[in-house]
């Protein structure tokens, strides 16, 4: 949990389980969701997030604290002596190591995401879910992704004569 | 431990929390993330009928080309037929994206060739001199638009044109023809939404362009402007600029000419901005137009490179080498040898060999996502005749 730090506004994060968060007000803002309704209010508020519980609302404030831009003592990235190029790479690497979690975890990062409007975090996990699948067969895809075939075989093999070549 | 409110926001919860998989909007937004590959829809649409659905929504079609606008997988090339009106299609990618070359053949009524004029965002324009008609083609659908050459164009004296979409759009396109009467260029567009051509713009060309030069190579859209080489013993450049319906010639590299073993290209430079490539024999150069803080435009020599070096061609193999045609999203030329077709991407210098047979025709390098049953235009306007799937 954050630490109010001088100077920097702070706002409350509320889950539906009862925990509370509280970010700056810039790394919340990370959300476009949470952005527009401080925009659209006054200041000093604390913001109820349902549906969201809170360990993936910790990784959610974890993964908008890494991405905020840097103008303030929000990381480690915060120095102006480090090349975009090497900042970018040092994201790309703290990314990489973020998204290694569970199916079920990351499902409910891309609701997250999808929900607080955070664009990076849902390009994040919805680009390394279609990653996992691309090169599997199609049995797998629906194995991993819990769906069902509701095609009759004869459909299904109509399908497939439409474009062989996609199935080669 | 907590601070005290006065108020409490609460935002509005989702409808109900479904898995993102049974959600439609969630898996619009990861399927919208499968490579552009030519297997990757038809894959999804195997799946089961939901996927099928959602790939093949125009809604989700027009999503996905603008996102892969800019970076389209080059699926092959079409090649035009010398004494009929057939287009072949020579695929380059591997299994499982290889498109068979039967998928994308077209057989015209009427006789003799025709001519490719241009190909963009899964587009095909060519002229059909039987018909004296120009041809919009969308090789995946198979939908056809005939339009009728508007007033004011001579076709004998030669004709170019261009086709795009906008950004986003779906089925809508533009065509730009350019016509010319000794040192008058004109340009006029047509917009399937309006279903008529525009106004004609004209420019005079300078003295020192000869009046028999011909469109030769293909338009390369930068930002909004479309790009031509006039080629011959000169080095300019046609600029369209398709926002403000304006027609300027510009300034090449002073030495650059266009003859004998020599040829040239606009293509798209490393930042974004002009290039030229220009080649003799075996020597590529790539030029970049620069305009410095006052506003003037230069010309400045980028990378140079050796084709029979970087192909690895043997002494026999080395003579000639013929560029064939220009993928402008890839930035890559298809180069003919003695010892096969390369595509060769310009920035990074890798190539492929594509085919091994012997043919000097022009290749239309076809970048395009493959994206199914999406037909083209919406039909039904003066000017233009709907063919769907013929």
């Amino acid at each position: 949990m954050a630490t109010r730090e001088a100077g920097k506004k702070m706002i409350m994060l509320k889950s539906p389980d009862g925990m509370e968060f509280e970010v700056e007000e810039a790394v919340a803002m990370e959300s476009q969701t949470i952005r527009k309704m401080i925009e659209d209010d006054c200041a000093d508020t604390a913001i109820l997030i349902p549906n969201i519980n809170s360990k993936i609302l910790s990784r959610v404030i974890e993964y908008c604290n890494k991405h905020v831009p840097t103008t303030g003592a929000t990381g480690a990235a915060a120095s102006d002596t480090v090349a975009p190029a090497a900042l970018a790479e040092d994201l790309k690497i703290w990314d990489a190591e973020f998204i290694k979690v569970n199916r079920a975890t990351r499902f409910d990062l891309i609701q997250a995401a999808s929900y607080l409007n955070i664009k990076g975090l849902l390009d994040l996990t919805s680009q390394t879910t279609i990653d996992t699948i691309s090169d599997n067969s199609l049995e797998e895809i629906r194995s991993f992704l819990s769906t069902k075939n509701d095609y009759l075989p004869e459909e299904e093999q109509t399908i497939r004569r439409e474009n062989q070549w996609a199935f080669q | 431990m907590t601070p005290s409110f006065r108020r409490h926001r609460r935002l509005r919860p989702r409808p109900a929390s479904a898995p993102p998989l049974e959600d439609g909007d969630l898996l619009d937004e990861i399927l919208l993330r499968l490579s552009p590959d030519p297997s990757s829809l038809p894959r999804a649409s195997a799946v089961c009928t939901r996927w099928r659905r959602l790939v093949s929504d125009p809604g989700f079609v027009g999503r996905f080309r603008l996102r892969h606008r800019r970076s389209p997988p080059i699926l092959g090339c079409f090649i035009r037929d010398k004494q009929s009106p057939v287009v072949s299609f020579v695929p380059t990618m591997e299994a499982p994206n290889r498109v068979p070359a039967e998928r994308f053949s077209l057989q015209l009524g009427g006789r003799g060739p025709i001519t490719f004029l241009d190909c963009r965002h899964s587009l095909l324009l060519m002229f059909l001199p039987y018909w004296i008609k120009v041809l919009v083609w969308d090789p995946v659908t198979g939908d056809q638009h005939r339009l009728d050459i508007p007033p004011g164009f001579d076709t004998k004296q030669g004709i170019g044109g261009a086709v795009l979409r906008a950004a986003g759009a779906i089925r809508h396109f533009q065509v730009v023809l350019l016509g010319r009467d000794k040192q008058v260029i004109t340009a006029c567009v047509y917009s399937s939404e309006a279903g008529v051509w525009g106004n004609l713009v004209s420019t005079p060309l300078p003295n020192e362009v000869p009046v028999d030069f011909d469109f030769r190579g293909v338009p390369v859209l930068i930002g909004d402007s479309l790009h031509y080489l006039i080629t011959g013993v000169c080095s300019r450049i046609l600029e369209f600029d398709l926002n403000k319906r304006i027609l300027t010639v510009i300034a090449g590299p002073v030495d650059i000419l266009d003859v004998g073993s020599c040829q040239s290209t606009v293509m798209r430079a490393e930042d974004g901005g002009p290039g030229i490539l220009f080649k003799s024999d075996c020597n590529v150069q790539l030029w970049r137009r620069k305009i410095d803080c006052d506003g003037q435009a230069s010309w400045v020599l980028g990378r140079t490179f050796e084709l029979d070096t970087l192909l690895s061609l043997n002494s026999e193999e080395k003579e000639p080498t013929v560029m064939l045609g220009l993928a402008e999203y890839n930035n890559a030329v298809v180069v003919q040898t003695v010892a096969g077709h390369f595509m060769v991407q310009l920035e990074s210098l890798q190539f492929n060999k594509m085919y091994e047979a012997s043919s000097w025709h022009f290749h239309q390098p076809f970048e395009s996502v493959y994206t199914g049953e999406t037909s083209i235009g919406g039909g039904g306007h003066n000017g233009a005749e709907l063919l769907h799937n013929t």
